[in-house]
């Protein structure tokens, strides 16, 4: 049997009006769909919001910076990886940088607590970096004022240091620093540049920090014989990346005599990494999201039976005219259908707008990283066809039984 | 065009059987207008069911229109009710939050002519209210008419679709003696214009616009005669 087109208007407009006339009771059936789709569309607009600029500014931290730290195997006694055995010699990173061809710029970086002053200042405790002058390319520092480190200050070994507008500030330095002289753990060393403040980056450090850097031959200088490094490098472009990355194994495993086998006394990792790392973090979020909505539109659904079992008895005379009149079981389940899918419909669609809504007062809050916080068109889509599939599941057991209903006994009801 | 033959209806109750119908033979002819009278109980009321369509016999046959009607699936005999069946019931079964002309075009919602325009329809509900004499109460809604005029609407519906016949169990049982002359001119009416009619009534009067009379009793039926010798029978007594 075929149902019209005129059947299929007047189902959905009588079923509109159904809902309007009964608009409060509509509206609490509707609740746990309506929470249900405004709470999950608000968490993907937030991790949505949240995605996008972490993963711009992983872009802008550079999706082909590689990190090379030295790392004990866990599953190895500690005695068998000594600290002096895996700690980064200077030496073993000039070797990386001559033979991995796939690196644009590679230093070592070493950090170590000192005493710094100036004319009108003492500060205890500060981190001083030492750096080669490839630091600015491979970490993408700029200069604002000054000059970079060179490669003669480096060989030279000579006491020059570079610091950020924190620094200037909390050593009371004249706001033009370039040519004034500082003490660092009691030596003399010039400010040859001003470097560019980190912009406040998730996971890059705060732009409050004050940051003070030496050449590296200065700094392991002033440190222990057993100072601890970490290495920086640069790819040439992201397609090189992993190749990079291959090739500083390869090199740090030769130069190391590991046997093959044996595991790494190192770890070479490229920030992309990071980037699937939260990539599944978010996923994850957005499965137990999800969930929360299965539950929610579950109960939900129990409550559209549940009304929709009211509406059937309150119109069984209805159903008993519409019956003498014509209407085939087919044509009053479609039409009872139809009544649970709008009803859930239009619950999903006042989800999704506050959960638009949500997602826009996100965007206000100042700090909070989520300027582009929104709800993508899947989640909506997906909303609604959620709905529309609770609509189905629970509106079917009320229209049968409407669709069940004997003509006669039907108008006999009051 | 309608032709019975012994028709049972059996209903049970827990333990206890009821039989509601137990033998009719009938026989309608094309533009005849027929009362069914008898005592509250005797049975007018699932005969009605049962040549409206709504109701399967237990045991008999039904043809309408040579096509045997009683074994039929419910949705076929959906369709039979849809195109060939014009019920009238005692209580309106106008549906409240419509308009006169709404309620009109209610039976169209189910028909087999997918095809019809919205002008075409409310051509055709038009029209029907035009026959019941209706055309000045369309946008009304039920609770803005008389009883009068609801059970015309009722009949507007129940006549849209041309039915082969028009049936109405107790139509004027809900109305005063002046609205019952009302709608039994109507009927009249259009019976006038070609119209199979069949009432259930237990009034003289209504039955007295009928040209033949069928008496029921206990399921059987008692009389069936010309509406002159019926009466003729009910002075006797
Ligand atoms: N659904 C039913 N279940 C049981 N008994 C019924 C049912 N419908 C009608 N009856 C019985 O069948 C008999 C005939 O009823 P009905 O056709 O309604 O009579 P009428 O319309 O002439 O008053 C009555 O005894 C009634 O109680
Ligand atoms: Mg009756």
């Amino acid at each position: 049997m075929i149902l019209s087109p005129y059947f299929y208007s007047q189902a959905i407009k009588l079923a509109l009006s159904q809902i309007w006339a009964n608009r409060k009771r509509s509206l609490l059936t509707a609740l746990g769909i309506i929470v249900g789709v405004a709470s999950t569309t608000s968490v993907i607009a937030a991790l949505s919001g949240l995605k996008t600029s972490v993963l711009t500014e992983f872009e802008s931290f550079g999706a082909n910076r590689i990190y090379v730290f030295p790392d004990r195997p866990d599953d190895k006694p500690r005695n068998l990886y000594p600290r002096e055995k895996i700690r980064i010699k200077p030496w073993e990173v000039r070797e990386l940088q001559t033979s991995c061809p796939s690196l644009r710029a590679i230093t070592p970086v070493t950090e170590f607590g000192v005493s710094i002053a100036s004319d009108d200042r003492e500060l205890e405790g500060i981190t001083v970096v030492g750096i080669w002058p490839d630091w600015h390319e491979a970490e993408n520092r700029r200069v604002i004022a000054g000059r970079k480190f060179n490669r003669i200050d480096e060989s030279g070994e000579r006491q020059v240091c570079l610091l950020n507008e924190s620094a200037i500030d909390e050593l009371r330095l004249p706001s033009d620093a370039v040519g004034s002289h500082i003490l660092v753990d009691g030596r003399r060393f010039l400010v040859v540049g001003v470097v560019e403040t980190l912009q406040a980056r998730m996971f890059g450090g705060d732009a409050n920090t004050a940051e003070l850097f030496i050449p590296f031959s200065v700094a392991i200088k002033l440190q222990s014989t057993e100072y601890f490094l970490r290495v920086v490098a640069l790819a040439k472009n992201a397609e090189v990346s992993e190749e990079a990355k291959a090739e500083i194994q390869r090199t740090m495993r030769r130069i190391r005599g590991i046997q093959p086998g044996d595991p790494d006394t190192f770890r070479a990792e490229a920030i992309d990494r990071y980037i699937d790392q939260f990539k599944s973090l978010a996923a994850g979020i957005t499965a137990i999201a999800a969930g929360i909505v299965g539950i929610s539109l579950l109960v939900g659904g129990i409550g559209i039976m549940n009304i929709m079992l009211v509406s059937v008895s309150e119109r069984t005379r209805e159903i008993g005219l519409r019956k003498a009149v014509g209407a085939t079981p087919a044509a009053i389940m479609m039409q009872f259908l139809l009544e649970a899918m709008v009803l859930c419909l239009a619950g999903g669609l006042v989800g999704v707008i506050i959960g638009k809504l949500f997602a826009i007062g996100l965007t206000m809050i100042p700090g909070a990283r989520l300027e582009n916080a929104d709800v993508p068109l899947w989640a909506v889509i997906l909303s609604f066809v959620f709905s529309a599939a609770v609509g189905l599941g629970f509106g079917f057991f009320p229209a049968l039984k409407a669709s069940r209903l004997d003509p006669i006994e039907a108008l006999r009801h009051e | 065009m309608i032709r019975v033959c012994q028709l049972q209806k059996t209903y049970r109750v827990g333990e206890e059987e009821i039989r509601a119908l137990r033998g009719v033979d009938l026989q309608i002819g094309k533009n005849e207008m027929i009362a069914v009278m008898g005592a509250s109980g005797s049975g007018k009321s699932t005969l009605m069911n049962i040549i409206g369509c709504l109701d399967k016999p237990t045991e008999g046959t039904y043809e309408l229109n040579g096509q045997p009607v009683s074994q039929m699936s419910e949705a076929s005999l959906a369709l039979v009710r849809n195109e060939k069946i014009g019920f009238v019931f005692q209580s309106f079964e106008l549906l409240a939050r419509q308009t006169a002309l709404e309620n009109v075009e209610l039976p169209l919602i189910y028909s087999r002519e997918s095809g019809l325009t919205s002008r075409e329809r409310t051509r055709r509900a038009l029209h029907a209210l035009d026959r019941v004499r209706l055309s000045d109460r369309v946008t009304h809604r039920p609770s803005q008419l008389s009883g009068g005029q609801k059970q015309r609407v009722a009949i507007a519906r129940a006549i849209l679709n041309n039915p082969a016949i028009l049936m109405a169990d107790e139509p004027t049982g809900n109305l005063d003696s002046v609205t019952t002359k009302e709608i039994m001119g109507i009927f009249k009416q259009l019976h006038s214009e070609g119209q199979t009619v069949l009432i259930v009534t237990h009034e003289n009067d209504v039955a007295a616009y009928c040209q033949r009379v069928i008496r029921l009793r206990d399921g059987l039926v008692l009389s069936d005669l010309s509406i002159a010798q019926d009466q003729a029978g009910q002075v006797v007594k």
